[in-house]
């Protein structure tokens, strides 16, 4: 299969697909999915119970998305589910109204883990679950790493129905019995092909060992590749699943473009260029390494360009203090990595640029995937060296899409 | 014309209201804090903490000194303007949609929504001078329509309340008797969910946008069909000029669609047209989401937008828009 994957590139669709394939057919694991087809045109019809319907108009919600009506229902019911649905279309309030209504809210201990990718993502989740949970009297609490371990154990001593984390802390807590898992029965993982990647598979496995055995797993992302798929057999049962074609990913609501800039050294003149149109509302940068990310802010500071700049080796107090210039449109171009593609959700973002393509397809995804979100449309522009020309073509037939170039009224499509 | 980008919701706007001098520019979103800006250069001025949901309607009294804003959480609350101080909180068994204070601002029209078996209503409140003597009894509970009630306004001298929704209807209602006088025809009115009202500056006629991508101009007390003006888009928001025979007109495809489509299907433009001629005079674009909420200053020489996309828009107009010849 080696011989498959032409050198350098990632985005192979046939191995992709085949793989797929080989996983959703095999004769032997047919009964491995459930089939659950009910779709749901109104929270009012999902059998919710009341303060939790209360909680989901009060956040402004009105009617279910696509994933929602066919989401929520079968997670309430304690099925073990995989969904996916493309970026921005409304997956942590599917979650996070099925844990709601499954939790004894008369039982303070925690019964329900999510664990995320980022911190940033974890505190995104957590608000959610807060305000859909209000009326409920939810106690969720994000339990992340960076924060202080004191204060995460006296609020989990005070007793939560919820734990939001990223994979590092909540195992940290459960070693330290500050966490118990005696109660807990639901277990999600948000983002969950960059769960069971090799950066996080580990933690994951080391986690859910120390979960009760019988409990409900949920499973979600915009990008749910067949190794991550193959991984999830290890631990779920008979899940219904919510699938995506790897053709259909790509949201058509984002504008996809591409600049021919020859070489790497000349994208710094490039981006610079397009700073003044970047300014316009919020950007977002993406470069592939955390060493680039200070490299790349040093140099449009030196050139008296307002940036902010976070990824994963920054303290935890300064990403949040970041986060929120950035949200609060105090700064608007923020320079991150990949892994924080995720824990990006800002109102007002409408640009992406990939400075650097990126090395794993389902991060172009992730990536392109902070612009155009429920509701909004957005553009992304792919800088592109004479290196770069033949992942280009590779990302365009892998998501069936076409980047055009860079036309130069840029300002007009934000 | 080169707009004024304010920023200061981090969700979707839902609403936006100048007060009658048009100095100050309140706008209401999802964020649950309705902000109070200047009208002129879109500094933000203030914000309104205390709603536990989703704000998706305003209104402000004749003299600015009131606020009273209609929320999801089940509840209206009237505001000090000037100090941000919650004076009141009315309680529904449903989420408060629409909001309005009548002329002398002693009455308030609020809409609840149909929520889990209860009907929608329009319910008049009477607001007292002094926030201690504030009740919060119903003078009036108006019911009996089906679908929810997206838009509740007062008629001529108090004496009439008029409601659309979402079972594309337009009533007229006597306040006194609460009985319905007229309503909307059938054939020629709105086909789909009516999302939005504006009456023109001297109440004598009205204008409707509706989901089957049109708005429509009516009379206040015959309700006789005006004028049409079609777009190629679901319609969220519409205003009327005070000063020109214009109307503006704004939305774009449901919020739920819009990452599925082609950018360029969006339409988040707002459009434009000719109030007795019906045809389109220009548009503005900027939003990258649907327009939600649209207002005219009073002295009609600018206007906002509020999008989708967390931003609200100020656009004075340049001396060429005084001068359009069609």
């Amino acid at each position: 299969m080696a011989g498959m994957a032409p050198e350098g590139s990632q985005f192979d669709a046939k191995h992709y697909d085949s793989k797929m394939q080989e996983l959703l057919h095999q004769g032997d694991n047919e009964e491995f999915f459930t089939s659950y087809d009910e779709v749901f045109e109104s929270f009012d019809d999902m059998g919710l119970q009341e303060n939790l319907l209360r909680g989901i108009y009060a956040y402004g919600f009105e009617k279910p998305s696509a994933i929602q009506q066919r989401g929520i229902v079968p997670f309430c019911k304690g099925l073990d589910v995989i969904q996916q649905a493309q970026s921005g279309t409304g997956k942590t309030a599917t979650f996070c109204s099925g844990i709601l209504q499954q939790l004894d809210y008369g039982l303070v201990e925690c019964q329900s883990l999510v664990l995320a990718p980022t911190r940033e993502l974890a505190q995104q989740i957590e608000k959610v679950m807060r305000a859909l949970g209000d009326y409920l009297g939810v106690k969720v609490h994000a339990c992340v790493g960076g924060t202080s371990v004191r204060e995460d154990q006296r609020i989990l001593a005070s007793g939560v129905h919820v734990v939001v984390g990223t994979p590092g802390r909540v195992f940290d807590m459960l070693r330290r019995q500050s966490l118990r898992p005696d109660h807990i029965k639901m277990f999600v993982l948000d983002e969950a092909d960059e769960m069971l990647s090799r950066g996080f598979k580990d933690q994951i496995y080391d986690i859910f060992q120390l979960l009760p055995p019988k409990i409900q797993v949920g499973v979600f992302s915009a990008t749910m590749p067949p190794e991550a798929l193959e991984i999830t057999r290890k631990f779920m049962n008979k899940p219904v699943r919510i699938l995506v074609k790897r053709d259909e990913l790509t949201l058509e609501g984002i504008k996809q473009f591409y600049v021919n800039v020859e070489k790497e050294d000349w994208k710094l003149d490039t981006l610079c260029d397009l700073y003044e149109t970047l300014a316009i509302t919020q950007s977002v940068i993406f470069v592939n390494t955390r060493r680039k990310v200070d490299w790349l802010t040093d140099k449009m500071r030196s050139r008296d360009h307002t940036v902010s700049a976070t990824h994963g080796d920054m303290d935890q107090n300064t990403r949040d203090i970041i986060m929120r210039e950035f949200r609060s449109g105090s700064s608007r171009v923020l320079i991150t990595t990949d892994l924080l593609a995720r824990g990006i959700d800002v109102q007002q973002v409408s640009l992406v640029i990939n400075y650097d393509l990126p090395t794993q397809p389902e991060n172009y995804l992730h990536r392109i995937g902070r612009s155009g979100r429920f509701g909004r449309k957005g553009v992304a522009i792919n800088f592109v060296t004479r290196d770069d020309e033949r992942m280009l073509f590779d990302i365009q037939r892998f998501y069936n899409v076409t980047i055009e170039e860079l036309p130069a009224n840029v300002a007009d499509l934000l | 014309m080169r707009p004024i980008l304010m920023k200061g919701h981090e969700r979707p706007l839902t609403f936006l209201r100048y007060n009658r001098d048009g100095d100050l520019l309140f706008s209401c979103a999802k964020d649950h804090t309705p902000n109070v800006w200047f009208a002129d250069n879109g500094d933000r001025l203030g914000t309104y903490s205390g709603h536990n949901g989703a704000v998706w309607s305003c209104d402000v009294s004749r003299d600015s000194t009131r606020l009273i804003t209609g929320s999801a959480d089940q509840t209206a609350k009237l505001w000090d303007v000037q100090t941000g101080a919650e004076l009141f909180t009315f309680r529904f068994d449903a989420p408060a949609r629409s909001v309005e204070f009548a002329i002398g601002d002693g009455l308030a029209v609020i809409t609840t929504d149909n929520f889990m078996g209860n009907v929608p209503t329009a319910q008049v409140k009477r607001i007292a001078d002094d926030p201690d003597d504030q009740s919060e009894e119903s003078l009036l509970v108006i019911s009996g329509i089906k679908g929810r009630i997206n838009r509740a306004v007062w008629g001529p001298l108090n004496r009439t309340i008029i409601t659309a929704g979402e079972d594309a209807t337009i009533r007229i209602w006597d306040t006194e008797t609460g009985t319905c006088l007229n309503e909307s025809d059938k054939e020629q009115g709105h086909q789909k969910t009516i999302t939005s009202l504006s009456k023109s500056a001297d109440w004598s006629h009205f204008l409707t946008g509706s989901l089957d991508k049109s708005a429509k101009l009516w009379d206040t007390r015959t309700l006789t069909l005006i004028k049409t003006y079609v777009t190629e888009r679901p319609v969220n928001a519409v205003d009327i000029s005070p000063l020109l025979d214009h109307v503006v007109i704004g939305g774009g495809q449901d919020a739920m669609n819009v990452t599925m489509t082609d950018r360029r299907a969006g339409k988040f433009e707002a459009k434009f047209f000719h109030k007795i001629l019906q045809e389109e005079i220009g548009g503005v674009k900027g939003h990258f989401g649907p327009i939600n909420a649209l207002a005219f200053n009073p002295d009609g020489r600018s206007f906002s937008s509020g999008g989708e996309d967390g931003y609200v828009r100020l656009h004075h107009f340049d001396s060429d828009y005084f001068n359009i010849k069609i």
